[in-house]
């Protein structure tokens, strides 16, 4: 299985001379080709730095992030945006949609900013459409949608370029549970059908039950791992929930 | 403590600032630099000319009230849309506990020490115009500038600034309404509201649009035919027409046009113009009425200032075959008095014991009334409406008649030969040609006219465009007649022309111009109960000169102030948007999109938006010059010196704009 994301040692400091955060301190993964990585950790852990740093919109202190072969810490500003453009797929939790455009035309603006051939652009689309199972309100706008499919439309638009790596940043966070289980049956669906890799952040133990395998983030340091491997669902959420509850956060620091 | 806030709130925001600073400045530039027109060295060479200087204060005085309530309209609307975007860090001021009292002062402070700060700037910048303008004025007055001298007018000054106080006074006013109005939830929920796009059905806005053209369509060929002389209903009609074409243009225009562009995949589907086409078709939708008001104005200001520009060159034409003698008087018979030395000019000036020196040289003639009208000798060549349009330039009536040794010693003055003139025969002189066709193919076609029942040939073939008198009227009719002409003919004038002698020209002038001005002021009712009209053609050219001077100033000062508006409100809508559009393009960053083509977008979306209106009105505009050619004709220096100011003002404003819509979406995050 090949690699499509390595992390190398990397450190992200913030601050001065006299008062140094540590956002990441020392964290190295692999993600290969094809796997739904989940990243958990509760709020302040650096789960976000982290994807801000691989998604290069941040960039890291020390240490090496390899995509597809290339080190993204020392890409040129103008490298970085094509790189962003073509290798990247985003899902955010607030959807980054644009609500004066319909759906057909949020998609085809990933698309068209690549610079694809007309009628390339129309099959692409459908085509993700189709996927997705969107292709009833391909016409609506944002306005139209409700939530879930608003992050299915988004979720099109990140995959309709067939990037190296899809990042979803707590892609659940602003939907019901109705939804949020329609969308990640997706995604996984995407995984397993196409073969999408995904790395996913986020801090529900739900959604996170549906990757393959979870790093547990605390402090900004790998704190555990955990591989979904034959259990099911269940078992997997199971698992999932004693590591929360060592780990602390949300609930466990209350209890 | 709050003054502390309110500087510092200035200079922070110093880019949102800037194009209402812009606007304030060149607002009182503008306002100072023609209201200091009366002090200028030129106009006060025209100052003997009382009358002049009063229509002039008058015209001025009205258009500058007009002219701050239209800046006053933009400046409350500027700094509506400022506070607007200034919402959340006022409800900041409000959460934290200040009172609303206090945030209004500090925006008192804030907008005196905008205000204080453009008065200055705008006063010392019109200071330096008006310079500019004094040299302007010279050349329209044809006035020699011997002597340069600096002017500063503190009468210009103290109008502009009590006239901006008031509307600063306003929008202080106006901002304190708005304040107590604010509810702080309101104030901080303001920029999450959502956006609810229009949906508009294509078939309807592709037929509201193509109503519209033909509306447009039909209002310009109206105007074409009939030009803008036509009678006043109609004249109405066809500009409303213009209006409501115009106003449904917009409405339809962004509905249609992206319907188009969404068939041309080539276009709809390249770098991020999909998102271009929806902010713009957003934006005009909303906007429509704005965008007509400012589209009409643009066309009324390009216009304005073609006209303006063009119409000393006009009068210089016009006068140019009419302006042979350096003076002409005339008196008014008066028929019921049968005592011929009451209409003759000769013996009055005897009277007032006024002698030409021998160096002027001088002739009189008597003018009379012929028993025919000039709608009876032109009625079969003149339209309806050339008929009416004589009627309403008092050119018909009676025509006028010289005998043929009075017409021979007046052009006798000017150095030419002596007509000889048969008994049966008349001399046509006139410029009517100019006017329409009626009389050159009366010429062509008939070689006689029928007076009192005898027959006349016309001797010349076209008729002699040299006027017999210096007269303000610049159309004339004259026949001459033989000296024993037998028809009834009725004294009209007993007049006298002069033209000087070149080395004593200065002093008849003045002594001239004082006869007439005499004349003017009844001063010799005593002795003759006659009444003598008198001109020269220095006075007559003043006069011209003066008018011509007033509709370019008055032409000007609107036109630069309406530009100055409307590009203003574009502007400030434009900014407005962005930053209503910030999260739009925060997620156009997110998906990859470079800044690059982001100013690309920003580019085009400013471009589009603010040719969209200046397109139609350069359209609107060139249809309604071309309606005026008929009064006016128009030369290549207008039409440079016009797009001038047009383009540099308005450029200027398209340019800060997209700078400042850029750095807005670049400090975004």
């Amino acid at each position: 299985m090949q690699n499509v994301l390595s992390v190398e040692k990397i450190e992200k400091y913030y601050g001065n001379k006299d008062n140094i955060t540590k956002a990441i301190d020392n964290i190295s993964f692999k993600v290969n080709e094809g796997e739904f990585l989940g990243i958990m950790g509760p709020s302040g852990s650096g789960k976000t730095t982290l994807l801000n740093c691989i998604s290069t919109i941040d960039n890291v202190t020390t240490g090496k992030i390899i995509i597809n072969n290339k080190d993204i810490t020392v890409l040129k500003a103008k490298a970085l945006e094509e790189f962003r453009r073509d290798e990247l797929g985003f899902i955010f939790q607030d959807f980054n949609l644009l609500d004066t455009l319909t759906a057909y035309e949020n998609i085809a603006l990933a698309l068209t900013i690549q610079n694809r051939g007309l009628k390339e652009i129309d099959i692409l689309i459908k085509d993700v459409a189709e996927k997705l199972d969107i292709t009833e309100i391909l016409n609506k706008y944002p306005f139209q949608m409700s939530g879930g499919q608003k992050q299915r439309v988004a979720s099109a638009r990140a995959i309709v370029t067939e990037p190296s790596l899809i990042l979803a940043d707590e892609p659940t966070g602003a939907l019901d549970s109705k939804s949020s289980r329609l969308l990640l049956d997706s995604f996984e669906k995407l995984n397993k059908d196409f073969h999408s890799t995904i790395l996913m952040v986020t801090h529900d133990s739900f959604t996170a039950s549906y990757a393959n395998r979870i790093l547990f983030i605390k402090d900004g340091r790998i704190f555990n791992e955990l591989i979904r491997g034959n259990d099911t669902r269940r078992e997997f959420f199971n698992k999932i929930m004693e590591v929360v509850t060592l780990l602390g956060g949300d609930v466990g620091n209350v209890l | 403590m709050f003054s502390k806030i309110a500087i510092n709130n200035v200079k922070r925001s110093f880019r949102d600032y800037s194009i209402y600073f812009l606007t304030l400045t060149l607002g009182v530039c503008i306002f100072y630099s023609f209201n200091s027109i009366e002090s200028q060295n030129s106009i006060l060479e025209m100052n003997k000319d009382a009358d002049f200087m009063l229509t002039l204060n008058k015209l001025m005085a009205g258009t500058s009230v007009f002219v701050s309530f239209v800046l006053g309209g933009l400046i409350i609307y500027a700094n509506k849309i400022l506070i607007k975007k200034r919402k959340k860090e006022l409800g900041i001021y409000m959460t934290l506990g200040m009172a609303k009292g206090k945030v209004s002062k500090i925006l008192i402070f804030e907008t005196l020490l905008i205000g204080v700060l453009s008065l200055l700037v705008g006063i010392v910048l019109g200071i330096l115009v008006s310079q500019g303008l004094s040299v302007l004025v010279a050349n329209i007055l044809s006035v020699d500038l011997n002597k340069y001298k600096f002017i500063i007018s503190i009468s210009a000054i103290v109008k502009s600034v009590v006239y901006f106080g008031v509307i600063y006074l306003l929008v202080m006013i106006f901002n304190q309404f708005t304040i107590s109005k604010y509810k702080l939830i309101d104030i901080l929920n303001a920029t999450k509201k959502n956006e609810v796009v229009k949906l508009k059905n294509s078939f309807l806005s592709a037929l509201i649009f193509i109503l519209s053209i033909a509306i447009l369509a039909i209002a310009y060929a109206r105007a074409l035919k009939t030009g803008l002389a036509a009678e006043n209903a109609e004249l109405v009609i066809t500009v409303l027409m213009g209006v409501i074409g115009t106003l449904l243009f917009f409405f339809s225009l962004s509905s249609f046009f992206i319907h188009i562009v969404q068939k041309i995949k080539r276009i709809y589907l390249k770098d991020i113009n999909i998102f271009i086409l929806r902010q713009i078709n957003n934006k005009i939708n909303t906007n429509f009425l704005s965008t007509t008001l400012i589209c009409l104005m643009l066309s009324l200001t390009i216009t304005l200032l073609f006209t303006a520009f063009d119409l000393k060159g006009t009068i210089d034409r016009n006068s140019a075959g009419s302006r042979a003698f350096d003076a002409s008087a005339f008196l008014i018979a008066d028929n019921e008095n049968k005592d011929p030395k009451v209409n003759d000019i000769e013996e009055y000036l005897k009277d007032i014991n006024f002698t030409f020196e021998t160096y002027e040289k001088h002739t009189f003639y008597s003018e009379y009334k012929l028993n025919i009208t000039i709608e009876d000798l032109l009625s079969k060549y003149l339209s309806k409406q050339e008929q009416i349009d004589l009627k309403q330039n008092y050119l018909d009536g009676a025509i006028s008649a010289i005998k043929i040794s009075d017409y021979n010693s007046i052009i006798k003055l000017n150095g030419k030969k002596a007509i000889d003139l048969k008994e049966n025969e008349v001399l046509v002189v006139s410029n009517y040609g100019q006017l329409n066709n009626a009389l050159p193919e009366y010429m062509k076609n008939e070689d006689i006219i029928n007076i009192d029942d005898k027959v006349f040939t016309i001797k010349n073939e076209s008729p002699i465009e040299e006027n017999i008198k210096g007269t303000e009227g610049s159309k004339f009719f004259y026949l001459i007649i033989p000296d024993n002409f037998s028809g009834g003919l009725q004294l009209e004038f007993s007049s006298f022309n002069v033209i000087y002698e070149e080395r004593y020209s200065k002093e008849s002038e003045e002594k001239f111009a004082k006869l007439f001005t005499d004349f003017l002021a009844d001063k010799y009712k005593d002795i003759s109960p006659s009444l003598v009209i008198g001109k020269t053609k220095d006075q007559i050219s003043d006069r011209e000169n003066g008018m011509a001077a007033m509709i370019v100033f008055l032409g000007l000062f609107l036109g630069l102030i309406f530009i100055i508006t409307s590009a203003a409100v574009m502007a400030l809508q434009q900014l407005s948007d962005a930053s209503d559009s910030l999260e739009r393009y925060k997620s156009l960053k997110k998906i990859g999109v470079t800044d690059k083509l982001i100013n690309k977008a920003i580019l085009r979306q400013s471009l589009i938006y603010f040719l969209v209106p200046l397109g139609l009105a350069v359209i609107h505009s060139i249809v309604g010059i071309c309606a005026l050619r008929e009064n006016f004709s128009f030369h290549y220096q207008s039409v440079i010196v016009s797009s001038l100011f047009l383009v540099v003002i308005y450029g200027a404003y398209f340019y800060a704009t997209y700078v400042g819509v850029k750095n807005m979406v670049k400090n975004s995050n």
